[in-house]
């Protein structure tokens, strides 16, 4: 059985936009849904295609499902409210992509949650497929719906809406929910027997019963599977290219961030891994991009070996090398020298906050002289142009760190011009800066700490503005709204669902799209419901309380957050356990342990004069 | 540096319709790349393969007539023969994008500033096929046809009936036509369909809903030059072409 494709290309795709967002059929797509497979899976991700097809961890899980001949796994994303309005007057449900199979004929529909403010967009895509959004309302037919990604390390605000989430690294958690899926259908177990069998599979929650969970962790991903082919789409994807993941986690320890938390230890793919690897993905898929991804590639202990062999096997073929993240140092801007010969036109750092006091608060570890010097040598190679990224609103945070993130943003500025002016061309540089809204997240030693109000976050916005009217330097700031309801989301409990759902009924869609974002209707949708997003975007947290977000085990302990917390108070800095020695964070026991590929070099101060 | 300039010519089938030509580029790029085909790069800060689109395709519209110049780096691709090329393309295209023949070319002037027609078939229902009958031997027998053309600096009113070269019945009840296309002149086979639908009365008010575009079916045919002598419709791969290898042969 499948959608009427007729229907959908004569009728509905030449009326909206972005048409091959829907048919499919790209390179190296699977053979997708059969009726006699063993077990099968809708992968939906709750954004549009490109941004869906951008995802490694939604490739990884789709390659893994369809290498294996009994099982068959097929792609969803969330139609645009153009194509959502279509798929409603024609009748259209929700379908795979590989065989326009509806939704509702999987036995498993597994929702990747990137990011909070694709909330309302799991709904949509629930109610598109016609299947009932409240997992208690559920029925035999029905497909089991689990949600994996960053989000389930706080899963409670979406929980009604999914029988299952999964917890931490999907490698291995995937496989066993597909066989004990296919074992349940074998034996003609009843639906809800099949859920609470995949409940007691390691790392799942089961939100029905608030039970405990441990996170998933692949302790070596040398032998984690990976894909040998992407699918390769048509249409341009966010980042269109061979995306390398040369290692998992980081352990710097910036302290507002969640994923430097939530995926330790750091492991590192080996270097013969990684090459045999790209080989196999630059061949099967012929895109002109290897993108080395991770947290922070240019902490992987072999990077320059990695880069040089790469660029020199693959450059030739008109295939560039390309680092989407550097750390602020000289030791960056001489990989990005090697990667980007031909990519002069800018280079982003992230000092994240302005002032010595606040980099140490956070606990990240750059120093002004770090930053001038990286800056030196990036105007000195060539780019004309920089980007700073910086937060507001952080914990502890005062006018005078407002103040410095100018001021250092200026003297950027001012040595970009004596750079370039060396050069006749001081008019060229620039300095773009951008400046987001802290957003405290779980799992982090910020987690307790309140997000400013909205209405201090654009006095700052405000006060930072005054302070950068220069020329050659410009300034842009995440939105206030978004960020206040990311926080909302990110520290809420159970009784946000209904609020989701509320705002979802209202009309809230792609709420991370600027676009598209209505605030406006979330308040309402609070305010129908007696909340008020305040209550969690700007509460307190005791250090006492029990959080939403405790049943669910990231690894990483309590004790050490806590006293992460404490000496960001007390302006404490933490160094890396890669450098220092075990910082005790918890996460590494049995076979879970940091796994390095070669000799860490150490952080900027010390490794930063090799350029 | 040498170069030799290879001439391919592309299918789009019915699962890629709604692919961009941006997308249709890029992923012809890539089967280049798959292919481990030594094609020469553009100097400069964004090297780019050199590959030429002879003319870009409506999205929704299928076709077997997608051409290209593509150069070859001399040096490395000295003795790929065209049947070698042929081969390496078929098996590394993706679906979708058959490749129906290759050959070499001398790729001055460009394949782009040399094209002038192009030729459809256009699916239309029965009824609609009624309704045009009259509006088409209408357009035939006049010596001018003003229209709302849409092109690049948006949408005007022009006289298509120069431009129409050929329009007529197919025995399977299909609208084979010939049309303008390219640089000089140029007119887009929904623009025709919507003209003819117009005289007979339907499409013709701003914002009137008819039969959409979709489902008339339309599949380009050919692409032409016009014969410097005789006038006559030339296939880009019969002159100055050689070692012509060509899908099932």
């Amino acid at each position: 059985m499948m959608v009427n494709k007729d229907l959908l290309v004569t009728d509905i795709l030449p009326r909206v936009s972005q048409p091959a967002r829907y048919t499919g059929h790209e390179l190296n797509a699977g053979a997708g849904y059969r009726a006699d497979a063993e077990a099968t899976l809708l992968l939906a991700f709750p954004d549009v295609y490109e941004v869906g097809m951008s995802y490694i961890g939604f490739k990884i899980l789709y390659d893994i499902v369809n290498s294996n001949q009994a099982w068959a796994a097929e792609r969803a994303f969330a139609p645009w409210p153009d194509m959502e309005a279509q798929m409603r007057v024609h009748e259209i449900p929700l379908y795979g992509l590989e065989t326009y199979t509806p939704a509702r004929n999987f036995d498993l529909m597994g929702f990747t949650l990137q990011y909070e403010l694709t909330y309302s967009n799991v709904l949509s895509m629930l109610q598109l497929a016609g299947i009932p959004m409240h997992a208690d309302k559920r029925a035999e037919g029905d497909p089991i719906v689990i949600a994996g990604g960053p989000c389930a390390s706080n899963p409670e605000p979406m929980a009604p809406f999914f029988d299952l989430v999964v917890v931490g690294d999907g490698e291995e958690a995937i496989a066993d929910i597909m066989s004990e899926t296919a074992r349940g259908k074998r034996e003609g177990a009843p639906r809800a027997e099949i859920v609470s069998r995949l409940a007691r599979i390691p790392g799942v929650y089961w939100p029905q019963a608030r039970n405990h969970v441990e996170r998933r962790i692949v302790t070596d991903l040398d032998s984690a599977e990976y894909p040998r082919k992407f699918v390769v789409p048509f249409l341009e994807a966010v980042h269109d290219r061979v995306a390398l993941e040369v290692m998992r986690g980081c352990s710097r320890g910036c302290r507002f961030c969640q994923a430097g938390m939530i995926y330790r230890p750091v492991r590192e793919r080996s270097m013969n891994n990684l090459c045999e690897l790209a080989e196999a993905l630059v061949g099967s898929s012929g895109y002109e991009e290897l993108s080395l991804l991770s947290l922070s590639s240019a902490d992987y202990t072999r990077i320059k070996d990695l880069i040089s062999k790469l660029a020199s096997e693959y450059g030739p073929q008109g295939v560039a090398v390309s680092l989407p993240s550097l750390r602020v140092d000289s030791f960056s801007i001489a990989l990005a020298r090697d990667v980007e010969k031909s990519r002069r036109t800018g280079l982003t750092f992230a000092p994240e906050a302005g002032t010595q006091r606040m980099r140490d608060i956070i606990n990240k570890g750059v120093t002004e002289d770090d930053l001038m010097a990286a800056a030196t040598d990036a105007f000195e190679s060539g780019w004309d142009q920089i980007k700073l990224y910086f937060m507001i609103g952080l914990p502890f945070e005062t006018l005078e760190d407002i103040d410095g993130i100018a001021a250092l943003s200026r003297r950027v500025l001012q040595l970009g011009r004596q750079v370039a002016g060396a050069r006749g061309k001081a008019g060229r540089a620039r300095v773009n800066v951008s400046v987001s809204s802290f957003v405290p997240k779980p799992h982090t030693p910020f987690q307790w700490f309140p997000q400013n109000t909205r209405e201090q976050l654009e006095e700052k916005q405000s006060c930072l503005k005054e302070r950068v009217r220069v020329r050659g330097l410009s300034v842009s700031f995440h939105d206030v709204e978004a960020s206040h309801l990311e926080a909302a989301f990110a520290r809420g409990d159970r009784r946000l669902a209904p609020v989701i759902e509320r705002a979802w009924d209202l009309g809230c869609r792609f709420d991370g799209w600027s676009d598209q974002f209505r605030p406006g209707l979330w308040q309402q949708a609070f305010s129908d419901m007696s909340l008020d997003s305040s209550m969690w975007a700007n509460a307190e947290y005791g250090y006492g309380d029990t959080l939403p977000w405790d049943h669910i085990d990231m690894g990483v302990s309590r004790a050490f957050l806590l006293r992460e917390a404490h000496r960001a108070e007390d302006g404490l800095t933490t160094p890396d356990c890669r450098e220092a020695g075990c910082s005790g964070c918890g996460v590494c026991r049995g076979d879970v342990r940091v796994r390095l590929a070669g000799e860490f070099a150490g952080s900027s101060s010390q490794g930063g004069g090799q350029a | 540096m040498s170069t030799t300039v290879v001439r391919v010519r592309l299918g789009k089938g019915d699962q890629i319709r709604f692919v961009s030509h941006l997308g249709f580029m890029r992923a012809f790029e890539r089967t280049v790349r798959r292919a481990r085909i030594p094609v020469a790069y553009s100097g400069g800060y964004h090297p780019h393969p050199r590959i030429s689109f002879a003319t870009a395709l409506g999205v929704g519209m299928t076709s077997e007539a997608e051409y290209l110049d593509m150069e070859l780096d001399g040096a490395a691709s000295g003795s790929l023969s065209t049947q070698e090329l042929f081969d390496r393309l078929q098996l590394a295209a993706p679906p979708g994008m058959p490749v129906i023949a290759v050959c070499t070319a001398d790729g001055r002037p460009t394949l782009a500033s040399r094209i002038e027609w192009a030729s459809y078939r256009i699916g239309v229902h029965d009824a609609v096929r009624h309704e045009l009958k009259d509006a088409v031997l209408e357009l035939l027998s006049s010596d001018s046809a003003i229209a709302e053309v849409n092109t690049k600096s948006g949408q005007r009113r022009a006289d298509i009936r120069p431009l129409v070269r050929e329009i007529c019945w197919s025995s399977s009840g299909a609208l084979e036509c010939t049309v303008a296309c390219g640089g000089r002149a140029h007119v887009r086979p929904q623009d025709l369909i919507a003209h003819l639908r117009s005289m007979q009365g339907c499409g013709g008010a701003p914002g009137q809903e008819c039969e959409p575009i979709g489902r008339f079916g339309i599949h380009r045919t050919g692409l032409y030059f016009t014969d410097r002598e005789g006038g006559d419709l030339v296939s880009p791969m019969s002159v100055e072409c050689r070692d012509l290898v060509m899908a099932g042969s």
